[in-house]
């Protein structure tokens, strides 16, 4: 008996599990490709490609985890909802990700009172206020840092 | 693989077999068989008796709120045990009770037997699950014991990560029993949602499933998805306070305001968590007492995965004064209208279903009846408090503490003890007194309209929350609210003694004493150990009431419910 | 109300969906199969499925280090960049190698449990940990090295000017500094403590695989083992040029 007549691919009427096993040579030539994605990415990194490199490195990492889980984790061959859980679970993380940037990348753009505090002891903003265009913050100057 | 089984339908429980299996509570008798049992009703009612006990727990703390809070200035208590004790009932009544109480008790128990299985897909994680609540459990009485957070159940940084107050490290105690708790509630979600998916019976498709089993699956995805974001932002609270991490504290170039959304990022889905099951407990007590199809099935069934989807994109609206960007304020507040939207659905389809229903206003039923109202007035200040300039007034009022009480007490807590009347007697084989019951019901409606409504009106007139003492002009609501919270005591004193005499001499249950179409009443009362004595197959939907034979209907119902029967 | 009804018409409707099932304890199937399940390919899926549910939680409870993480790049850059230099790109890497080659020799536990091939299988978890095992001693290594120039979360951030790489001498030593290692230690901290428990987890699976629990009818703990370990593996390739590869 299949409890579940929807979502079982592989369900035969034998009720047993049947697998499909991939070859050695898939296997290793998924691994020789994650490895040269590697070098690719520690190369890129050396190259100065300003935001553009956080964007690539980014790039790269997602192809070489889509090989992961397609090859290795066999999402290929499992059931479409096992994808959609994987799926699912990154769009969610991108929800999290994206409304928290949507706050703390623009406060006080409307309101310049909120936000921009400076402290006084340092004269460093906290996060979160407008856009600092001075960054160069003295050695020795972060008093909880101790500097040199 | 006989094929008389293909035949075997939801009649009740063939004779032959009704005699000989024993029920699942005489099979295997002693304490030490109960603790390592792997069946899911036993472990369900072992969840039972420890949330019962974390709500007397947490009810003992409100009650102590509400005697402090009867004068101004000092009552019984300082003003550093008024915000441990208020912190504590918080975070029991949030953490202990109301989030595993339906799913974990209610669902644990009735879950595999609505979808026609033997159990849960993982029963071994499901025991694990609920001896991780009962570590948990005892990190929480740990913390108490070593001096208690006075942090607010929120555990907002920075007070949270540098308090010195309350003692050694409680904080850290606290906040590792809730990490452990969580863990518990993403095992219990985890084996729900693969119990739903594969453990049905043949004939159990999706539209069949009762909307209990549609409010516990988008329960259980909140759980998975959200859960660990808190678990996360707890390991970091401790790893702050332990050694200064330099992510939430402001000292160190932190944003405390990163904390909330964090928080909050879990803790609005966990809104969710706590109301969605309830809703699934009155969608099955509103049928049953109304001997109606849920007027919209498919309205109600998919506005519960609505709301745990739409449950993830409003947090921010707990932060409108925090200083977090205007931007957000404004998405947040606009996004959080739209929650209104399916909780609205499910509203109007359950009044949809009283209307020309056959109601019988037994127990459960009032329990049910009161959800609605209560939960109405509950959601709709809701509205008040996403609108921003409104917010921007009654934000950390007793406007808002009234707020969630009305849909978390009025809502979930009515919805579990409506749904515990209704299952007792599946639960436990015996019935109970129904008068009695109903009494206890108008006590515990009135007492908490009592307490609260006054709340409302504290709020909007600016009476701050967790406040320790307030203005001459707030003293006559302030008294008015703390009696009102004796005679919720009352009532759930009463309830108790309900349930007490129903164990000790209670008459037994037949095995559909409300004369329900849902599945759960085709098997014996209390079921057999694997549920069903074989596989059953399911050739109609549990609400089908055109469908349901004389026989599965009133298979033994306490005499004035015959009267409905016959308008 | 009262509607005709019968069972055998109502079975019929059904019949799409009614399979045989098993209503009989006494002859339930082969040995490794619940007693709460029908069929093999209902256990396996369940199991399946329960693991990937697993693994989502597991990607959101990373995802509030990679918002972290997120929020204070955008916020601090000059200082992530500057901390990022003193983390060893080649540790690093070598690390990444070593994590790849464990998830391969995974795939293929897998693959040989699902020909039965007992001992091949033992011999690749055994692989497997000695690589969890490697990757380890390296980030040890790397550990006791910012241990020692003081590169250390929050308020213990106190960096030793002398052991900072060169590519960064001569610049300011930046103020958020600490910000970068309070999440450096949280992410590779809690990515190594899931390595550790995948030690242990892979070991478990090993001894029951000596036992000869599993035959190429049944695998599913190989399977759902080496999922997990693929998931360690997949945090790590984020980890890497997050961490150690900003420009």
């Amino acid at each position: 008996m299949s409890a579940h007549p929807s979502h079982d691919h592989d369900s035969h009427d034998d009720g047993a599990v049947h697998a499909h096993i991939s070859s050695i040579r898939l296997y290793v030539g998924i691994f020789l490709a994650l490895i040269f994605f590697t070098v690719v990415t520690v190369g890129l990194s050396l190259i100065h490609l300003g935001p553009l490199n956080l964007a690539i490195a980014i790039l790269i990492a997602t192809v070489k985890a889509a090989l992961v889980v397609t090859f290795f984790m066999h999402l290929k061959d499992d059931n479409r909802f096992n994808a959609l859980i994987f799926v699912g679970s990154l769009l969610f993380a991108g929800v999290f990700l994206a409304y928290t940037l949507n706050d703390t990348g623009r406060r006080s753009e409307v309101e310049r009172m909120q936000g921009a505090y400076v402290n006084d002891a340092t004269g460093e903003r906290a996060p979160g206020g407008p856009p600092v265009v001075e960054r160069a913050v003295q050695p020795g100057a972060g008093a909880a840092h101790g500097g040199h | 693989m006989a094929n008389e089984a293909q035949v075997a339908t939801l009649a009740p429980i063939d004779a032959a077999h009704a005699t000989t299996d024993r029920d699942f509570i005489q099979e295997s008798a002693g304490i030490r068989n109960w603790l390592i049992t792997l069946d899911h009703k036993r472990i369900g009612l072992m969840y039972l008796i420890a949330i019962i006990a974390s709500f007397i727990a947490g009810g003992i703390f409100a009650l102590l709120i509400r005697i402090e809070l009867l004068s101004q200035g000092q009552t019984i208590m300082s003003a550093d045990a008024y915000n441990r004790v208020f912190t504590l009932h918080g975070a029991i009544m949030v953490f202990l009770f109301i989030i595993p109480s339906v799913p974990a008790a209610l669902g644990n128990f009735l879950l595999p037997i609505v979808l026609g299985a033997k159990d849960v897909a993982f029963p071994r994680l499901n025991l694990l699950s609920f001896y991780v609540y009962v570590l948990g459990a005892i990190l929480a009485l740990a913390s108490m014991v070593i001096g208690s957070v006075d942090t607010g159940w929120t555990f907002y940084t920075p007070y949270s990560s540098s308090s010195d107050v309350g003692s050694q490290n409680a904080v850290i105690w606290m906040t590792g029993a809730v990490f452990v708790l969580g863990f518990s509630s993403i095992l219990t979600g985890v084996n729900f949602i693969a119990t739903i998916h594969k453990m049905r019976a043949p004939g159990q498709h999706w539209k069949r499933l009762p909307l209990f089993v549609w409010a516990t699956y988008a329960t259980s995805v909140i759980q998975v998805l959200a859960t660990p974001v808190l678990a996360i932002t707890l390991l970091l609270l401790i790893m702050e306070r332990g050694f200064g991490l330099g992510i939430f504290d402001p000292r160190l170039g932190g944003d405390p305001v990163l904390f909330q959304h964090f928080f909050w990022f879990y803790s609005h889905p966990a809104v969710y968590i706590m109301i969605l099951p309830g809703m699934g407990v009155v969608s099955e007590i509103i049928a049953t007492f109304s001997r109606r199809e849920i007027f919209g099935y498919m309205f109600v069934a998919m506005s519960s995965v609505a709301l745990a989807l739409v449950g993830f994109l409003v947090w921010g609206h707990h932060m409108f004064t925090s200083g977090q960007s205007e931007y957000a304020t404004m998405v947040f507040s606009a996004l959080t209208f739209l929650v209104a939207i399916p909780s609205g659905v499910k509203v109007l389809n359950w009044v949809a279903t009283l209307y020309q229903g056959q109601i019988v206003l037994a127990s459960p039923m009032l329990y049910g009846l009161a959800f609605i109202v209560l939960f109405s007035i509950g959601g709709l200040t809701g509205l008040f408090l996403g609108t921003l300039s409104v917010d921007i007034h009654l934000h950390d009022t007793y406007f808002v503490v009234a707020h969630f009480h009305y849909v978390m007490v009025g809502g979930t807590v009515f919805a579990f003890f409506g749904g515990l009347h209704y299952w007792w007697p599946k639960m436990t084989g015996k019935l109970y007194d129904e008068t009695l019951a109903k009494v206890a019901f108008w006590v515990f409606f009135v007492g908490f309209n009592w307490t609260f409504l006054s709340q409302f009106i504290l709020g909007s007139r600016g009476m701050p929350r967790r406040y320790y003492d307030y203005l001459p002009q707030f003293e006559d609501l302030h008294r008015f609210s703390s009696i009102g919270a004796f005679i919720i005591g009352v009532g759930i004193l009463l309830m108790l003694v309900v349930f007490i005499r129903s164990l000790v001499g209670g008459a037994k249950a037949p095995p559909n004493p409300w004369g329900s179409a849902g599945f759960e009443w085709q098997t014996s009362s209390p079921p057999p150990l694997e549920n069903f004595s074989r596989t059953p197959v399911m050739t109609r939907g549990p609400y089908d009431y055109h469908l349901a034979t004389e026989a599965e209907l009133y298979s033994g119902f306490p005499e004035d419910f015959q009267k409905s029967r016959n308008p | 109300m009262s509607t005709a009804h019968t069972d055998a018409a109502a079975a019929s409707h059904d019949s799409g969906h009614s399979h045989a099932a098993h209503d009989d304890h006494g002859s339930h199937g082969p040995k490794f199969l619940a007693h709460h399940f029908d069929t093999p390919v209902q256990q396996f899926d369940t199991a399946k499925l329960g693991m990937w549910l697993f693994l989502a939680q597991e990607l959101l409870f990373f995802a509030g280090l990679f918002v972290a993480y997120g929020i204070y790049r955008s916020w601090y850059p000059d200082d992530f960049s500057w901390a990022s230099h003193q983390l060893d790109r080649f540790m690093g890497g070598a690390n990444t190698i070593v994590l790849l080659f464990s998830s391969l020799t995974a795939a293929l536990a897998v693959r040989s449990a699902q020909l039965g091939t007992r001992k091949q299988t033992s011999v690749l978890l055994l692989v497997t940990i000695v690589c969890a095992f490697g990757f380890l001693v390296i980030k040890f290594f790397e550990y006791q090295h910012k241990f020692h120039a003081g590169l250390l979360p929050g308020n213990l951030f106190n960096p030793d000017i002398h052991h900072l790489s060169a590519s960064t001498q001569g610049l300011p030593i930046p103020a958020h500094g600490g910000s970068f290692f309070g999440i450096y230690f949280m992410m590779t901290g809690v990515h190594g403590l899931h390595v550790i428990i995948g030690i242990g987890v892979i070991f478990w699976i090993w001894l029951r695989n000596q036992r000869g629990e599993f035959t190429s009818e049944y695998w599913t703990p190989v399977d759902l083992v080496a999922l997990y370990w693929h998931l360690v593996d997949l945090i790590w390739i984020y980890l890497f040029p997050l961490l150690y590869l900003i420009d």
